[in-house]
């Protein structure tokens, strides 16, 4: 870490001394090894070391910025230069800022890899597909380690260190009886620590193992009709993404936000408290413009607590400025069991992926559902194919009715399944 | 168990005991982005990322080792490193290795392209595009203008005698006019602008876009009344970027040897009809009607020259994307498919320039020809699955009614089967588009052509 925080030090010096008014400095490294299974096969061991540098330089209301992967002084010094020559030529925007007086140093999760503990990882989870569901193929899975290094400095006087480690594991296949294939899916997160349970056992992995042995017979839905659906926290995440990004910069800063009047009001159903977890595995603790993230609750029983908009945005629209990462997300806990979550579905489908287009401005959609299954007077069904919903995604964070006991950690997110109603069918 | 030598770059030769092979690459990627929001320019960001890559085969598995250049970064340390990785595995078992095959290339390729364009340049350009949007449109609600470029190098080395190096070089702008509906909810409608080389060599100026921005400005005033699809099996006319992604995603991807060995259904279909006897699709390695293509893939990251790879010939399904490993695995040869994104990421099977060919129709007539349906003019995104469904995001579409166009739709979805999709075209259009403005992403994302002809076929459009 000491070299790192001194590369930072000499490069802010340095464009100190190249004529920066202000400027922010961040130097990491990243170790990752990882074994990876192709067509139900370990097949590679990959390790790679790689670097980043980036800068920011300001001057006179000017932004720019840079990256780069290497860090001996020749290397730096041109990337300083270039980005001399980009500022110079950036229009000027009372906005730009860094950040300043923050300070904090974290070191969480495992600094060093257990490379028998992955390839054990890897044996255990084809050996469970082998054994549970031999009909799926495994076209890629992996399993890793990532430990990062970072320093970041500011002419404004933050200063963040962190050492991050953590484990990784995810799985990519489809099943196949003859010539007839299920769609592919996907499950995967970050842990602490592979010990304490196999791999299969985390992330959703077996469920979705399960599903896909199970969806290679499939039809369409049949008719049209309007009807509820159960989503997994896959297709919760989906949802989410969506709902962030109407609250970040750029819909911010061009007034289209679906939310833009919505401080303090209901947005989402009462059900919904949603949360941060940037203490989470593999979660930044700081965000990209050099703030320490502290506890962010967005919605609050359905109420909307806040925009977060960066440093940049909050200059720029007069928002109060709320520092948050790229992703570490929970959705509180429901008090339904998952089964009378289902249950409670007349007609509709059980979903666990969303294959669509991105959702209009406005929050309307249409997609086919993927990986999922019709549900009947509170029955899961057949398997479906060629199955589209449409809606809108504002209104179905609305039209939640009931949130399940039951979540999946992935790391990036906690999320629990959720029950929509009013989704039209075709 | 065979003993070979190594041959490195600076020639150093090293006994290396049992069936290997080893290839290794210094790859250089350098991109460009900016992008201004009504005036103010929110990102302004260069980026260099160089490295060193080994990736070696021992006895039947890969090890891959890499880190950056400069600063002390060693060949024969990542080579060591992938040696060592792949001998690692053998805790799996012992395992036969492929029989990979031997192919080598040597030779050097280049792009004449114009002098780079300035950052100044960049900026003075951008700001007179949007001060001209608004001064023209004093209606719209906000202005995106998005550029970028992105240049890969990469230096090739292999056991088999290869020595190569190859580049990648594309540039894109895209902008956005969002307005309101009548109801006073945001619309967009957006276009791309994308070539070979970099943002000199692509003409993003006002007098080259001026008119495509007046056009998109027409198509935002029509989303304003736009009317929702009726959703089921529609008749609908394809636009040539449209069907440029109905090739890439719906029939390329299932189309990839590592996803025809890991159970797509294309695995069984060879030799059989999947699309109509009017389509024939081809994944062009670097030249079309002999030009370059957008992306032109010479040599492939494995050290495999790149041939062209004709999937569906007059409606049949003739052939796959290989890599050496799945072209070992299934018998054929190997197509200079295999294809690594950062200096990172080790190769993996993917496509190049993927093009559905042109036909013979006009796009009036086959507007004229549609007595309910829709014409499909600009998607969003595109996602297809291991059966052929697709589902692409329309953001632009207009209905057709009685050979005329109608009312613009409201955002929508197309989807189906590629092959049922493909078994219902009856007309293909007589010119073709090509871009390569976005990524395809499979484990890494990756720089890509896309081309084709207006199609018209049935598909499932989202709706009530």
């Amino acid at each position: 870490m000491s070299d790192l925080q001194g590369s930072a030090e000499q490069t802010l010096a340095l464009m100190r001394r190249q004529g920066f008014e202000h400027a922010q400095v961040s130097v990491s490294r990243s170790h990752r090894h990882e074994v990876c299974v192709a067509h139900n096969e370990a097949s590679l061991l990959r390790s790679t070391l790689s670097n980043k540098l980036q800068l920011t330089g300001l001057l006179d209301g000017r932004r720019a910025d840079t990256e780069g992967s290497e860090l001996d002084a020749d290397s730096v010094q041109a990337l300083v230069r270039s980005l001399w020559s980009s500022v110079a030529a950036a229009p000027q925007d009372a906005a730009n800022a860094v950040s300043a007086a923050q300070s904090a140093r974290v070191t969480r999760g495992p600094q060093q890899a257990d490379s028998a503990a992955l390839a054990d990882a890897m044996r255990g989870l084809l050996d469970w597909r082998a054994q549970h569901t031999p009909s799926v193929m495994l076209e890629e899975a992996l399993a890793g380690h990532t430990q990062v290094q970072a320093c970041t400095l500011t002419t404004g006087g933050s200063a963040l260190q962190c050492a991050l480690g953590w484990y990784d594991a995810g799985a990519f296949g489809m099943a196949r009886e003859g010539a007839r294939s299920s769609s592919f899916n996907f499950a995967g997160g970050n842990a602490e620590s592979l010990a304490g349970a196999p791999i299969v056992e985390r992330f959703g992995l077996d469920g979705m193992l399960r599903a896909l042995a199970r969806s290679v017979h499939t039809e369409p839905v049949g008719e049209r009709f309007t009807g509820a659906v159960v989503l997994s926290p896959p297709a919760v995440a989906g949802l989410l993404t969506w709902f962030l990004g109407q609250l970040s910069d750029q819909v911010l800063i061009n007034g289209s936000s679906v939310y833009r009047a919505a401080l303090g009001q209901a947005v989402a159903a009462p059900l919904i408290t949603l949360s941060s977890r940037f203490d989470a595995p593999g979660v930044s603790p700081f965000s990209a413009d050099a703030f320490a993230l502290g506890p962010v609750t967005l919605l609050d029983r359905g109420a909307l607590q806040c925009f977060t908009p960066s440093l940049y945005g909050s200059r720029k629209t007069g928002l109060a400025h709320t520092p948050v990462g790229a992703e570490g997300w929970a959705i509180a806990a429901g008090t339904t069991p998952l089964d009378a979550l289902i249950a409670g579905v007349p007609r509709g489908a059980l979903v666990d992926r969303l294959s669509m287009g991105r959702p209009a401005a406005n929050g309307d959609f249409s997609g086919v559902i993927k990986n999922s299954f019709a549900i009947r007077d509170g029955q899961v069904g057949h398997a479906l194919s060629e199955t589209m919903i449409s809606g809108n995604v504002a209104q179905m964070l609305r039209d939640v009715s009931a949130v399940s006991m039951q979540r999946i950690d992935v790391g990036s997110w906690i999320l629990p399944w959720l029950r929509v109603e009013g989704l039209h069918f075709s | 168990m065979m003993k070979r030598l190594i041959a490195t770059k600076d020639h150093t030769m090293t006994p290396i005991a049992s069936h290997h092979e080893l290839e290794t690459r210094e790859h250089e990627l350098r991109k460009t982005r900016m992008l201004m929001v009504d005036g103010n320019l929110t990102q302004n960001l260069r980026t260099v990322d160089r490295g060193v890559s080994a990736r070696a085969y021992v006895d039947g598995y890969w090890g891959f080792g890499s880190e950056p250049l400069g600063g002390g970064a060693d060949r024969e340390r990542v080579q060591r490193q992938a040696l060592s990785n792949a001998r690692s595995m053998a805790r799996f078992g012992a395992r036969s290795p492929l029989a990979l095959a031997g192919v080598r290339h040597v030779g050097r390729q280049q792009h004449q392209g114009r002098t780079p364009l300035t950052p100044a340049e960049c900026n003075e350009r951008l700001a007179e595009l949007h001060a001209w949007c608004k001064r023209r449109y004093p209606g719209l609600r906000s202005t995106r203008f998005m550029i970028g470029d992105e240049h890969h190098g990469k230096s090739l080395t292999t056991s088999l005698g290869g020595d190569s190096f190859a580049r990648i070089d594309r540039a894109a702008c895209m902008f956005t006019l969002v307005g309101e509906d009548t109801s006073g909810a945001p619309i967009e409608v957006d276009e791309w602008i994308s070539g070979r080389g970099t943002l000199a060599d692509v003409d993003w100026s006002l007098d080259t876009l001026a008119p495509r921005l007046e056009r998109a400005h027409e198509h935002l005033q029509a989303k304003r009344h736009a009317v929702t699809a009726r959703g089921g099996l529609q008749t609908v006319v394809l636009a040539a970027p449209l069907a440029g992604m109905l090739a890439h995603e719906a029939m390329g991807h299932p189309c990839e040897a590592d996803a025809v060995i890991g159970g797509a259904v294309t695995a069984s279909l060879v030799g059989q009809a999947v699309a109509s006897e009017l389509v024939s699709m081809v994944d062009f390695a670097h030249t079309y009607e002999g030009a370059p293509t957008l992306i032109p893939v010479q040599v492939d990251d494995e050290g495999t020259p790149g041939r062209d790879v004709v999937m569906i010939e007059r409606g049949i399904l003739k052939s796959f994307m290989h890599s050496r490993e799945t072209a070992a695995r299934m018998g054929e040869a190997p197509t200079g498919n295999a294809r690594a994104y950062n200096p990172h990421d080790e190769p993996l099977v993917r496509m190049r320039n993927t093009a559905i060919l042109p036909g013979t129709s006009t796009m009036d007539e086959m507007i004229a020809g549609v007595d309910d349906g829709y014409l499909l003019l600009k998607t969003g995104n595109g996602q297809a699955d291991s059966t052929t469904e697709f589902t692409f995001g329309i953001t632009l579409a207009y209905e057709i009614r009685g050979g005329k166009l109608g009312q613009a739709l409201r955002n929508t979805t197309l989807s189906g089967s590629a092959i049922k999709v493909l078994k219902t075209v009856d007309a293909v259009g007589d010119t073709m588009h090509w871009e390569c403005g976005g990524y395809c992403g499979k484990k890494q994302p990756m720089v890509v052509s896309m081309g084709g002809p207006a199609l018209r076929a049935r598909a499932h459009l989202g709706g009530q």
